[in-house]
């Protein structure tokens, strides 16, 4: 069973102890400590032994996706304080030199890139980084290899060439203006292809920015969406009809 | 030795084929030098393509620059105030324009190119590009634009087919594609006679080589890229394997790889691997290679460009440039159309009717 749940960044931007209330509501095994801005990971590592983190087992630490030469080397010292098996996921356009980070390399989750970025999008593209940081893991971002190249053959290659590496999924729909949403049908036709090279060792974070009565249900498409999980109230789901291979990308299957 | 590239196939024939060696240099340091002049003028979201014997690697210095602006994403007004910088610059490099037909020298959306195949819709001009970005195109800079367009059309022409996933269906030709490559050669050999009648016969002999030799090999590499599909899974039992519903994003990476080719590398590598019949395939690429001699010759290509109809009997280029042709054409039957070896065996059961 796969072990799934959110990015606080995703329930409660910049405001991780409003998500781990919000998230404590619920079952989910699994969760993303975010601090998407340098501003927020000093005051998230301060809170770290009052957080109730017991319950989960999977966490993962999302680093900064920009941050200056000189706030590197501090930001890297602060990180090696983090719980030696929490993944920490990393944006590879985030990296100055990426010398500093090999002390860090083996807890690393380099993630892939969205549309507007100009390296880590593609396989090639990684393959720089991975060649910069060889032990280093990686973060699969399903939504931004769809927004990427939507026939998901991309997604499909970078599955097949790092797969042994992805020790996390992030999903979630990924917009035009490359915003995290709630995963639209389109997005859940397109993650349906591939979804049966996605790692099952892989936690699945979910990035979608959803509202507080959403919660529950979104984390239950996903759990459909890649393992076939019914949801508990499937007649709210309007998405159930290809799940089945009755209709696959619109298209009857055989 | 296992062959890949038409360079492949000249060391193991023996063969010496400097046209075509020369044709591939050329555009080489073609592609590099639009590159550098076109490259910072792109927008996110668009590709720069080129076609014609350009992408082919066919490149001479007489050949004519095709390209399109491709775009891919939310249109906006500037994209035209691109593609006219796109043409200055390439007017400044002194590149020979593309045809005057419209088809190429401007912009092109993804989204007709994807949702018009066939039908109404589906003009001469958008049937050309849509082929020509399957069977001979190049992105110059940027591909990502490209690249999604490529993958999407093939995902619709392969995962719309439904007999390719039918298990019960042992041979695995992706016939809407197949088709649509069939329609395309049929479109080129009407156009041929549309514009013999547009432009009163004026450039008839250098397009009538072209349609029996650069034409009708960009229509065998689209046929052989169709037949290995199902010639490179020799197990039924693996073909179907591979072919099932759940691989379709496998199955149209698969074709890409294969379209990546270039037309002469696809046929050498095809030919070499399947037809086993290294006598007529020396002679198809001995002619091409000649072909390519005469469109080197600025002087003969010019000849057989202003030749009147009046002379294209009696003049003795043309009459050589026919002979390659019919040598071209005569292995070509050779192969394609005997049952002596598995691509003939497809062509006469696919290809032709």
């Amino acid at each position: 069973m796969r072990l799934v749940g959110y990015s606080t960044g995703a329930i409660a931007l910049g405001d991780f102890s409003r998500a781990l209330t919000l998230l404590s509501g619920y079952d989910f095994q699994a969760v993303e400590l975010s601090a998407l801005r340098i501003a927020e990971v000093e005051p998230l590592l301060r809170a770290l032994p009052s957080l109730r983190l017991d319950r989960y087992k999977y966490i993962s630490f999302h680093a900064p996706s920009s941050f200056t030469e000189d706030e590197e080397e501090r930001l890297v010292s602060l990180l090696a304080t983090l719980p030696a098996a929490w993944p920490i996921i990393l944006h590879p356009d985030a990296i100055c030199r990426a010398s500093r980070w090999i002390p860090l390399a083996s807890r690393l989750a380099i993630e892939n890139m969205d549309r507007r970025k100009n390296t880590g999008r593609s396989v090639s593209e990684l393959k720089e980084v991975f060649e910069l940081l060889p032990q280093a893991m990686m973060c699969f971002d399903l939504g931004h290899a769809r927004q990427v190249d939507p026939s998901m053959i991309g997604a499909y290659l970078l599955l097949k060439t790092y797969g042994e590496r992805i020790v996390q999924l992030h999903i979630s729909e990924v917009d035009t203006l490359n915003r995290h949403d709630v995963i639209s049908r389109a997005a859940e036709m397109a993650f349906f292809q591939v979804r049966q090279y996605i790692p099952k060792t892989a936690a699945v974070i979910l990035e979608s920015r959803v509202q507080e009565k959403d919660i529950g249900s979104e984390a239950e498409k996903v759990k459909y969406l890649l393992d076939g999980i019914p949801p508990r109230d499937i007649d709210q789901f309007r998405w159930t009809t290809y799940h089945d291979k009755t209709v696959m990308n619109g298209v009857p299957s055989i | 030795m296992a062959v890949n590239t038409i360079e492949d196939l000249a060391t193991e024939l023996g063969a010496d084929w400097p046209f075509i060696v020369s044709g591939r240099q050329n555009a080489k340091s073609e592609i590099e030098r639009i590159r550098q002049a076109c490259e910072p003028l792109v927008l996110p979201d668009t590709s720069l393509v080129v076609f014609g014997s350009l992408a082919r690697g066919e490149f001479t210095d007489a050949s004519d620059i095709d390209w399109t602006l491709l775009v891919d994403g939310i249109t906006i007004p500037q994209h035209l105030t691109v593609a006219r910088q796109i043409s200055d610059a390439l007017d400044r490099l002194k590149t020979k324009a593309p045809g005057r037909t419209g088809t190429f020298g401007n912009m092109a959306s993804s989204h007709s190119l994807i949702h018009c195949i066939g039908g109404e819709d589906d003009t001469n001009t958008n049937t050309t590009r849509r082929s020509l970005i399957l069977l001979e195109a190049s992105p110059v800079g940027d591909s990502d634009a490209f690249n999604r367009v490529r993958n999407n059309l093939l995902k619709r022409y392969l995962e719309e087919d439904l007999g390719l996933w039918r298990p019960s269906n042992t041979c695995k030709i992706p016939r809407f594609l197949l088709n649509d490559f069939a329609r395309y050669w049929r479109t080129m050999a009407v156009d041929f006679a549309d514009k013999q009648h547009d432009r009163f016969q004026e450039g008839f002999a250098l397009r009538s080589i072209k349609l029996r030799l650069s034409r009708k090999l960009l229509y065998i590499s689209g046929l052989l890229v169709c037949f290995r599909c199902h010639l490179d899974f020799p197990e039924d039992k693996e073909r179907i394997k591979f072919f099932s519903r759940d691989k379709s994003v496998e199955v149209a990476l698969y074709v890409r790889n294969l379209l990546e080719k270039t037309p002469l590398d696809i046929t050498a590598e095809t030919l070499s691997r399947f037809a086993n019949k290294p006598k007529p395939v020396s002679e198809m690429f001995n002619a091409y290679e000649n072909f390519l001699g005469i469109l080197s010759d600025p002087l003969k290509r010019k000849h057989l460009e202003e030749l009147t109809q009046e002379k294209y009997e009696s003049d003795p280029l043309n009459t050589e440039a026919r002979r390659i042709s019919y040598r071209f054409r005569d292995a070509i039957q050779d192969i394609f159309l005997s049952s002596d070896n598995p691509i003939g065996k497809l062509t006469i059961k696919y290809g032709v009717f």
